[in-house]
């Protein structure tokens, strides 16, 4: 076998993958487009695909459509998509760095210190009259700041001597969560008549969402892009263990802290907006890595858009479910909201789950 | 034989008396050691002998207690941590491997000390991973999942990581341990063709004592956290080093096919004086 042979194996065997992560790539941002499309046509009354259109382009034939379709539909589908790719891409960050597949913002107490922080700011605020508009601001910051101090004392906690080990904080981590969790439950006891709207941000709803709530995420979504963007070829360093990522020039420790922060970052302000929706945080990043691999500069942007198109897809199910065309069935809950879409990732995630689990070890 | 002539090289490695261990315990006090550049040096010794922390100490993957080590002349723990990987690379004992990283991404990493952080989130076509990859002879594996490879094929993978940082210095804890006999030779070979080739400087932990005394110009005995025998192969490994250290009664014989000095031992002597660690 001469050396040319060799050569030009090897450089078609490069192209192909880097082809394929491409193609996934695109026709994942390509699904999610068409998905968020048939969100804003989908509601109480469907839209055409012409209508939604001219309703977008402010050319809608009746005021009320272009009512649903900007104030109602589009901010909905925005928030579902951008905090779909946070939390997954947390996710993603946390698996890689504490390199362990069950690791999500959940699993090291993050989404429970944030729904904490948003169930305490609704519980204070109801005493208030017209809260309602107030929540808007307080809530979200709550939660974000719930995230941000559980993240920090799982950190704390498991930090010994020289470092925090991975071992040692998914283990702290899922301690807090479960002692947060008690707290929110206590809470959640003598919240009284407000239980609904409070059981809403347990599970996680994109009910009521607004521009109001885009107008905090985005922010958040654009300090914290620049430390994503940082933490990626850091992790791909570290994911190959203290030893290595130290004979490689990183200190570790550092390193760590560093991914651990953007990754609390991603998912508190994600939750501060959505709530605690279960399982996306751990499965879209697995789904990504059987997609594109463990590389976090293809691993990141793929569970991104997986996240996305996960979160967009349910509250598309849970929309098509709260719908009235369901005989015998009357899936509002008593205060009229819908059924929230994080009853549909838990419900479709943890089969699915199963499923890749048993996929993977086979 | 060759290697006889009196060349005097700058040490890679100094320690000034250094105290090794961590946490609270202690493992070696007042070592001293230097290791000539471009040298191939295996330390050896039985479980708990402070080999390995002592390598991990070089390597600065643990600090010292007390004392300095010195690479090239300058404080290991003192230098940016990025210039000493460009000087000095380490396969460690054990390897994490995430799930469905393939050998091509992984041995890119090896860039990261040149490249930096920010400019690792391009894709890296150095001429160095191409020969690291050529050298292990993974050519065939460049995108497969390490998690799907042989063990062979695997250390093969982390040495090509290793191989692609480009460093003058390169440190192997246990290299062999999970490999069959040949792959173990295979890697020795390719560990010794580095130092003769591009003069590499070598210093490994190795649990084989004829595979040191074979693929090393000095080996480093060291028994209770102390160096107990310092010196060429043969001087090195004697029956009365096997008894004392080891506590193996052995012969040494010379390997017909290499003329290095191989020990054959025959039986343990039994004695509470064991278990160090």
């Amino acid at each position: 076998m001469t050396i040319t042979a060799v050569v030009s194996r090897r450089g078609n065997v490069a192209a192909a993958p880097a082809v394929r992560t491409r193609r996934i790539l695109v026709t994942l941002g390509l699904v999610l487009l068409a998905l968020m499309f048939a969100y804003v046509m989908l509601g109480p009354v469907i839209f055409s695909p012409d209508l939604v259109v001219k309703a977008l382009f402010d050319r809608a034939e009746a005021v009320h459509h272009r009512i649903s379709v900007w104030e109602v539909r589009l901010p909905r589908v925005l928030i579902a998509a951008l905090a779909g790719s946070m939390l997954s891409s947390s996710g993603a960050l946390l698996q890689s760095v504490l390199r362990n597949p069950l690791a999500a913002p959940a699993t090291v107490g993050v989404t429970q210190g944030a729904v904490l922080g948003a169930v305490l700011a609704l519980v204070v605020t109801f005493g208030s009259e017209g809260a309602l508009n107030d929540l808007n601001a307080l809530v979200p910051l709550a939660a974000i700041a719930g995230g941000l101090l559980a993240g920090a004392l799982v950190y704390v906690l498991s930090y010994r001597r020289a470092g925090a080990d991975p071992i040692r904080l998914i283990l702290t981590g899922v301690v807090v969560a479960a002692a947060v969790s008690s707290v929110t439950s206590f809470m959640v006891l003598i919240s009284g008549s407000h239980i609904d709207s409070i059981v809403l941000w347990l599970v996680g709803s994109l009910s009521t969402r607004t521009w109001d709530h885009l107008v905090f995420l985005v922010p958040v979504a654009v300090l914290v892009l620049p430390l994503v963007v940082m933490a990626i070829p850091l992790a791909n360093a570290l994911q190959l263990g203290d030893s290595t990522s130290v004979s490689l020039g990183l200190r570790s420790e550092a390193a760590r802290a560093f991914i651990l922060m953007t990754a609390v970052v991603l998912a508190a302000g994600s939750v501060s907006v959505v709530g605690g929706i279960a399982f996306l945080g751990l499965i879209g990043p697995h789904l990504a890595r059987s997609l594109v691999g463990s590389d976090l500069r293809r691993l990141l942007i793929c569970s991104a858009l997986v996240g996305a198109v996960i979160l967009v897809g349910a509250d598309l199910l849970a929309r098509v479910f709260s719908l009235d065309w369901i005989p015998f069935v009357d899936v509002r809950t008593e205060s009229g909201s819908r059924v929230p879409v994080g009853a549909f990732t838990a419900l479709v995630g943890a089969p699915f789950f199963i499923y890749l689990m048993r996929e993977r070890t086979r | 034989m060759t290697r006889k002539e009196p060349v005097i090289r700058k040490p890679a490695f100094l320690t000034d008396g250094i105290s090794t261990g961590y946490g609270g315990h202690v493992v070696s006090q007042s070592l001293s050691l230097s290791v000539e550049s471009g040298s191939r040096t295996s330390l050896v010794g039985p479980n708990g002998s402070g080999k390995s922390t002592t390598l991990k100490t070089l390597a600065r993957l643990m600090a010292p207690l007390a004392g300095t080590v010195y690479l090239n002349g300058q404080d290991i723990n003192r230098l940016p941590t990025r210039q000493v990987a460009r000087q000095m690379a380490i396969l460690p004992q054990v390897h994490e491997v995430p799930a469905e990283l393939t050998v091509l991404e992984l041995v890119e990493q090896g860039r990261f000390p040149h490249v930096g952080a920010l400019r690792m989130l391009r894709r890296q076509d150095d001429e160095a991973i191409e020969e690291a990859i050529r050298m292990t002879r993974l050519e065939d594996f460049t995108h497969r999942p390490i998690d799907t490879l042989s063990g062979g094929e695997r250390q093969r993978a982390w040495m090509a990581l290793a191989l692609a940082q480009r460093t003058e210095i390169l440190l192997l804890d246990e290299p062999t341990t999970f490999l069959d006999v040949g792959h173990q030779l295979d890697l020795l070979q390719l560990v010794s063709g580095l130092n003769r080739d591009q003069g590499v400087t070598i210093v490994m932990v190795l649990h084989d004592l004829n595979h040191a005394a074979r693929f090393s110009d000095r080996m480093i005995a060291m028994s209770g956290g102390e160096i107990v025998a310092d010196g060429v192969p043969g001087e090195v490994l004697t029956p009365g080093l096997l008894r004392d250290c080891f506590g193996v009664e052995a012969s040494v014989v010379t390997d017909p096919n290499t003329g290095s000095p191989m020990c054959i031992p025959y039986s343990p002597i039994l004695s509470g004086n064991d278990g160090r660690e």
